[in-house]
């Protein structure tokens, strides 16, 4: 048996294929992206590993990973951002993790989505399993995932088609995604709409919203019918109350070490805007939340500024306003002193 | 290290980069590949790195000792040494965490109220593989099968070595060791075709395993729901697929890297879907651990000298303990017993029946144990014995109405494989790879490697890890 040719012609033909699918997604629009995985979340965790007072830690869920631009945070305040919020997870087991295993005791941010904030406590439950398996990941990950963590990030920067997701909704373009993607009938119920990337990631894990999801209005809705989708079946009710308990039991903790705490809530609009206010009532959950704690807190909603924001798919903003929300709410803190360890300016 | 993984590509380039370059001797070769193997698994969990050097001591002890001693007290005293220190490793890593399990559980049966704290132990990557076949040489040894090893370098060497570290092949002192003896170097043929193994093996497990059939038998058996008969078959059809390829994916990539490096490794799998019985189903399934078995449990049970009662028992503890092998659980212990009832009917059977084997019957009866093979999969795949109830009650149609859990397209994919591999282990029955591609034309050949090679790098996967490094 002689190889020679089947190796030479499997190189050329291998090669070449590879290129071309590069080469289509391209032209499909797509563009080389960091992924915003579990690897990438424990570099930001490590930061924590020996802690300093010009750090400031946010925590929460996907508006304050979007809308919070960290570039501009650095550079507004001279503080070291530490990014910890996680998409789709409550920022409960994130303080918990902080209080009980950093000896941080500077500000942390923290970003309150009531429907991800007030879900649950329960372990299993996705809120709070999605934040305890990022977390975790820190303290299990292996010298091996460090290395091909690291060995991944220049394919990411220049290949489209590269993806090293732990979330489904995290690529497009693999294989398995691509098979999802043709699936047809009702058989197992209706099929869930497909939930397309919106993210670019950096890996500082500064997120901002893709230039297409800004500007394609029909790319946007098929986001909206994918918030749609997910959120219109029964969804189990919310647990104020043990949340609110457990959130106060380690702020109250970190704030006995020396530690502060602000609760910002994002912007939200359209359909997002209503269901919550109908499931989540400003009074009964935020409100609440901020008598008892005692926290600094700003609600976007109490802003005139933040008032006519461009939020294309209902629940981020786009890029340009999340640099001005960004911004504009450094100033608000500023004014009110509540950044204490910014530089002055 | 896991071969789907970026920082192996990285790390096999290196090895090979070193091994080919003239900077080092034979010996120096040897060093280099026991250091890197080292590293290969250290990269995991570092001082996980000194239960293999404590295995690796004691066993080159004992076996130097077994080639002297005459004394049949001490020569038994140094073999129970590396039995108590390998199959302890094995209690208290794999099986502590199960036996205080049910330690407590009978304590509370018996009315005696006791709770223990479970001990979470980590479970080292590959020690029932490395630990068997550390013992398979001390074994050899005692029962003078064999040479002893010629330096503490080759036999560390013998333990470690990288490819098959970690899931197999389990492989016997007589087959690697001795090959460590001469310089090895694998022709430009041999690298190709070892380059081309790693291909079909990676394909086996990051397209077939992890793309194609993972997310159907996750949905299957993870769902807490009654199955409808259809879903239930499709997920335990798609994990019969899935465990196949990524277990013999392992293997053959394990073969195509040592290749490179000019050495052999056994065959691990030979076509087991179109075995024709039991029998020869562990003929060709997971054969290194199989003959493992056969060699170092059957026989020393007795095998099938002493009666067909006896052969019968001998049987049925060697498929329980090969159960129990592959995962600290009962239900694995179920698997197993299955295993060894269908061995024992089938003997039975062929007492009283007898068939010519031709191509006709044949399909039919190779279709029928992997039928039968499938309804083990079942406890090997459900973590509890209520699901695996459920999907068997679901199987054999016993659930009036059952739960709908995938659509069409996914069934459909999942059928198409599993009968597409069921036909290709039928057609390639008996004869191998090799023999397939040297028929092939070249071109032929090459185009169907590189679709191979597209396919993997469309597929990418997350890096998930082979099944069988958790037994």
């Amino acid at each position: 048996m002689n190889l020679h040719k089947s190796f030479i012609l499997a190189i050329i033909l291998g090669m070449a294929s590879v290129i071309c699918w590069e080469l289509f997604w391209r032209s499909q629009g797509l563009e080389p992206n960091i992924d915003d995985n579990n690897n990438l979340s424990s570099i930001q965790r490590a930061k924590l590993k020996n802690p300093s007072n010009d750090q400031v830690v946010f925590i929460g869920s996907s508006r304050i990973l979007f809308d919070i631009q960290l570039d501009l945070w650095k550079e507004q305040t001279g503080t070291e951002p530490v990014m910890l919020a996680f998409q789709g997870a409550s920022p409960l087991p994130t303080l918990q993790d902080i209080v009980e295993n950093t000896d941080f005791n500077g500000t942390i941010i923290v970003g309150v989505t009531e429907g991800l904030f007030f879900s649950t406590t329960f372990d299993k439950a996705p809120p709070i399993s999605r934040a305890k398996e990022r977390i975790q990941h820190y303290y299990d990950r292996t010298y091996a995932q460090r290395l091909n963590h690291l060995l991944s990030i220049p394919l990411q920067k220049n290949l489209a088609f590269v993806t090293v997701a732990d979330e489904t909704w995290d690529s497009d373009v693999d294989l398995k995604t691509l098979l999802i993607l043709l699936r047809k009938g009702e058989r197992a119920g209706p099929l869930p709409a497909p939930f397309y990337q919106f993210e670019d990631v950096s890996l500082d894990r500064n997120v901002q919203m893709t230039k297409r999801a800004t500007n394609d209005t029909a790319y946007a809705n098929t986001i909206k019918l994918a918030w749609q989708d997910m959120l219109s079946g029964d969804m189990p009710p919310p647990d104020k109350k043990g949340t609110t308990e457990f959130f106060l039991k380690y702020a109250e903790k970190f704030r006995e070490r020396g530690g502060q705490i602000i609760l910002v809530r994002c912007p939200s609009d359209g359909w997002f805007k209503e269901i919550e206010a109908k499931g989540f009532p400003r009074t009964e959950y935020w409100d609440s939340l901020v008598l008892r704690s005692k926290f600094p807190a700003y609600h976007y909603a109490d802003y005139q500024q933040f008032h006519d924001l461009n939020l294309p798919e209902w629940s981020h903003l786009s890029k340009e306003d999340a640099d001005f929300f960004t911004t504009e709410l450094i100033k608000i803190l500023k004014k009110d002193g509540v950044l204490t360890h910014s530089k002055t300016e | 290290m896991l071969f789907n993984s970026l920082s192996f590509v990285v790390f096999l380039v290196l090895v090979l980069a070193l091994y080919y370059s003239k900077i080092f001797g034979w010996t120096g070769k040897k060093r280099m590949l026991l250091l890197a193997s080292y590293v290969f698994y250290g990269l995991w969990n570092p001082p996980l790195v000194i239960l293999l050097w404590i295995s690796t001591v004691v066993d080159y002890t004992a076996g130097k000792k077994l080639a002297v001693l005459a004394d049949k007290r001490k020569r038994k005293l140094w073999l129970l040494l590396s039995m108590f220190v390998n199959l302890g490793f094995l209690a208290f890593f794999k099986y502590g965490d199960f036996l205080l399990e049910n330690f407590t559980g009978l304590l509370n049966a018996v009315g005696v109220d006791y709770t223990a704290r479970p001990m979470d132990i980590i479970l080292p990557m590959g020690i029932s593989f490395y630990t068997f076949q550390t013992m398979s040489y001390t074994i050899d040894m005692y029962n003078r099968r064999l040479e002893p090893a010629r330096t503490f370098l080759d036999f560390a060497l013998y333990v470690t070595f990288f490819p098959q570290l970690v899931a197999g092949p389990i492989v016997r002192a007589k087959e690697l060791l001795t090959q460590f003896y001469t310089e090895k170097k694998a022709t430009a043929n041999q690298f190709m075709w070892g380059l081309f193994l790693l291909t079909i093996g990676l394909f086996q497990k990051v397209v077939l395993a992890d793309t194609l059939l993972s997310g159907t038998a996750d949905t299957v058996f993870g769902s807490r729901e009654v199955l409808y008969s259809l879903d239930a078959w499709t997920g335990t059809l798609a994990f019969s697929g899935q465990i196949f390829f990524d277990f013999a994916g392992y293997s053959t990539c394990a073969i195509g890297i040592a290749l490179m490096l000019g050495i052999t490794l056994p065959d691990n799998f030979r076509y087991p879907y179109a075995a024709i019985g039991f029998s020869d189903l562990w003929r060709r399934w997971h054969i290194s651990l199989s003959t493992w078995l056969r060699d170092y449990l059957y026989i020393p049970l007795g095998g099938n000298r002493h009666g067909i009662t006896r052969m019968y028992v001998a049987l049925m503890l060697t498929m329980l303990l090969g159960g129990l092998w592959h995962g600290a659980a009962w239900t694995f212990v179920v698997w197993g017993a299955l295993h060894g009832i269908y061995l024992v009917v089938e003997r039975l059977l062929k007492g009283v029946v007898k068939v010519k084997i031709n191509a006709w019957n044949g399909i039919v009866l190779a279709f029928l144990t992997y039928t039968l093979v499938n309804i083990t999969w079942v406890f090997f795949r459900a973590r509890e014995f209520g699901t695996a109830w459920n999907m068997i009650k679901s199987m054999f149609f016993l659930n009036d109405e059952g739960a709908k859990v995938l659509y069409e397209f996914d069934i459909a994919k999942v059928l198409l494989i599993i009968t597409g591999l069921f036909i290709c282990h039928w057609v390639m029955r008996n004869t191998s790879m090799k023999e397939v591609a040297q028929r092939t034309n070249p071109w032929v050949f090459g185009v169907f490697w590189a679709i191979l090679f597209f396919l993997i790098v469309i597929s990418q996967g997350s890096g998930e890890q082979f099944i069988y490094f958790q037994f």
